[in-house]
């Protein structure tokens, strides 16, 4: 890729930008085509089942691996480049290992300074990494001591050594038990804003958790990309749970006129979806809804802002499973 | 502040490398392989040179015993020559002059000599302590293959390990490559003259007319041009090296590598007269064997040369490498 065709195709607003990427190992397709752009400052979610490239997609944008056809971007300056990224892009690999016989301290010194850290900042800034991922009391054992676990948590602090601009992490919270992989998830939402941060990763509950961003990718190609709002319709979908009684839906329909609405009788659950507009939160939707259940006599057990990323991921179409016998739905447009 | 150059990443690769070698015990394994080596040889040779030695102080001794217990014919052995061979004895008209029996009493130094047929090589090499002579020798037959076996496993037990990615963020292939080898380099340098150090030491602890400070200046004129021969060697290991994905795929790459290389340089000399001859000719220039003779030679203006024909092969094998190394999926 020529670097004035990657200046090209990089918007100022975007940190990582791939576009028609394909890469194959022998017959096997491991990318197709995939377009991706990761918007500067977030933090964004890399889902897919295995196999479905994202290790691949990480490995092409940090130069491990060289593709096939597309371009790649990063911060505006073109493919992965020692040379123009040093400093400025910092990955996790996934399955990969540090010197086993060098100390903690030994590696991110090591490491630091290759990333190009002053001799005299070293000291303080491996401090610092050796804080944030509560790995002090280790600092001068050796790598080989270390639990799978604190190996992962080496991997993210050498990540975050100086202050990189954009942060790949391939599931980072891998082997971790749960305070630490809570931990690591405050420390990375605490990120949001200030750098780039791309997460790969199976557990979609963290990825809902932490991230603002999301793409799902399937056979080598994202099927769904955006905010995780748009992606689960957090702003364009309530689900309202009801208890055995009344279901008062006229009512509803009523209240939401051109809004759409679904009764699912199996699973007791009214769905509304609609249109953000000018005057009218997701919030007023929820009150209007509620005061025509609650006056139709209906007894309210849940309510919950679009589907859950599980959900939407379950949904899709190459990964849906096959539909339950006997879950009946009732939708009106 | 400067800022990172390529020169101070490959200081820095190469540093962690030893360091990590040290830690690892790999270079504790690869020191004590040389020694031993070293140490084995040595006795063995230095066995030799004690005979003639004690051969020399006693002749009629020595004869007495040679003629009154005669070893038993054997397979290839005619009655009343010993095992070690009728080099080993003297005749008796002999001066039994200690230096010139360590210098010129072996069959070792006779084949040292007779390779060169000037005049000028053969009395600067009947000068030299024949231990530091057979370190040379040795070293030139053995440390390429003690390079291949060690040194084609660095670069890519970090492919197969792939920590090489957490590297390979922060710094350019070439860089780490290149670290890689001089951290390898800096090794070698110590193992070698260390080994010669042990070859000394024996000398010393077994041969009663050794003298060190001979020894010494002789290991310290030889030692540079082991050095000198056996760095292309380590170049051929790190291309190796970056060209595989695995510790046991670099090593047979490797070894397969040396003997690709002892082919070029014997393939000259079968094509005589033929009209590939000259072909080969440059092939076999290409190797380090090629000019292995050279740096036995006493003058500069020969060895110097010669050097910086081998410094250059190192840097073109280590290149070639690279050329591959740079596109190659990490």
């Amino acid at each position: 890729m020529s670097g004035v065709a990657a200046e090209a195709l990089t918007t100022d607003d975007a940190a990582l930008c791939l576009r028609a990427v394909g890469k194959s190992y022998g017959r096997i397709r491991a990318l197709d085509g995939l377009d991706l752009v990761v918007p500067r400052g977030s933090v964004f979610g890399l889902v897919g089942p295995n196999g479905a490239g994202k290790t691949t997609t990480f490995s092409i944008a940090c130069g491990w691996l060289r593709a096939d056809r597309g371009e790649v971007d990063l911060l505006g300056g073109g493919a992965f480049d020692p040379a123009r990224h040093r400093g400025r892009v910092t990955a996790l690999p996934q399955d990969s290992a540090l010197g086993r016989d060098m100390t903690v301290v030994d590696q991110l010194t090591y490491l630091g300074r290759l990333q190009g850290v002053g001799p005299r900042e070293i000291r303080g800034e491996v401090e610092r990494i050796l804080k944030l991922v509560d790995l002090t009391e280790r600092a001068r054992d050796r790598i080989r001591t270390l639990s799978h676990g604190m190996l992962r948590r080496v991997g993210i602090g050498q990540a975050f050594l100086g202050d990189p601009e954009l942060v790949l992490l391939d599931e980072p919270t891998n082997g971790l038990d749960p305070r630490q992989a809570h931990s690591i998830r405050e420390f990375v939402a605490a990120q949001r804003g200030t750098r780039t941060i791309v997460i790969s990763s199976h557990n979609l509950h963290e990825i809902e958790t932490v991230c603002d961003h999301v793409a799902l990718i399937d056979r080598g190609r994202v099927v769904m990309a955006g905010p995780i709002s748009a992606v689960t319709g957090r702003d364009g979908e309530v689900r309202i749970g009801l208890a055995e009684g009344p279901v008062p839906l006229a009512e509803v329909r009523a209240a939401l006129p051109g809004d759409r609405t679904e009764w699912d009788e199996a699973a007791r659950t009214l769905t509304l979806r609609f249109q953000e507009q000018a005057g009218r939160a997701t919030e007023d939707v929820i009150g209007a809804a509620l005061h025509a259940l609650l006056a139709g006599g209906a007894r309210i057990s849940s309510v919950t802002r679009g589907q859950s990323l599980e959900r939407r991921y379950l949904d899709l179409p190459a990964a849906a499973p096959p539909p339950l016998p006997g879950s009946g739905a009732a939708a009106d447009p | 502040m400067f800022g990172p150059t390529p020169a101070r990443d490959i200081g820095l690769v190469a540093g962690f490398e030893l360091r990590e070698m040290l830690r690892s015990r790999r270079a504790l394994g690869v020191i004590l392989l040389y020694l031993l080596a070293a140490s084995f040889l040595a006795y063995l040779f230095v066995s030799v040179l004690q005979t003639v030695q004690d051969a020399a102080k006693n002749p009629a001794a020595f004869l007495a015993n040679a003629r009154t217990r005669p070893d038993a014919p054997g397979p290839g052995r005619p009655p009343g020559v010993r095992r070690g061979g009728p080099v080993f004895a003297p005749s008796p008209s002999d001066k039994p002059s200690q230096g010139i029996l360590t210098a010129r009493g072996s069959i070792f130094n006779a084949l040292i000599f007779s390779q060169f047929a000037d005049a000028e090589t053969r009395e600067s090499l009947e000068k030299q302590p024949p231990i530091v002579l057979y370190y040379v020798l040795t070293s030139f037959f053995f440390v390429p293959l003690l390079i291949m076996l060690t040194s084609a496993e660095t670069v890519a037990q970090e492919h197969q390990s792939r920590g090489v990615r957490f590297v390979a963020m922060r710094t350019g292939r070439a860089e780490f490559a290149l670290g890689k080898a001089l951290g390898q380099g800096a090794l070698l340098a110590l193992v070698t003259l260390l080994a010669g150090a042990v070859c000394l030491g024996i000398a010393a602890w077994k041969l009663s007319d050794f003298t060190w400070g001979t020894g010494l200046e002789s290991l310290l004129v030889f030692w540079p041009r082991v050095l000198a021969y056996s760095l292309p060697f380590l170049g051929v290991a790190a291309f190796c090296s970056m060209n595989s994905a695995s510790v046991m795929s670099a090593r047979v790459f490797a070894l397969l590598g040396l003997f690709a290389l002892w082919l070029a340089h014997h393939a000259a000399g079968l094509y005589t007269g033929s009209p590939l001859e000259s072909w080969f000719r440059v092939l076999d220039f290409l190797t380090p064997y090629a000019h292995q003779d050279d740096l036995w030679r006493p003058t500069w203006s020969v060895v110097g040369p010669q050097v910086l024909v081998l410094a250059g092969l190192t840097i073109g094998y280590l290149c070639l490498g690279l050329l591959f190394y740079r596109r190659r999926d990490l």
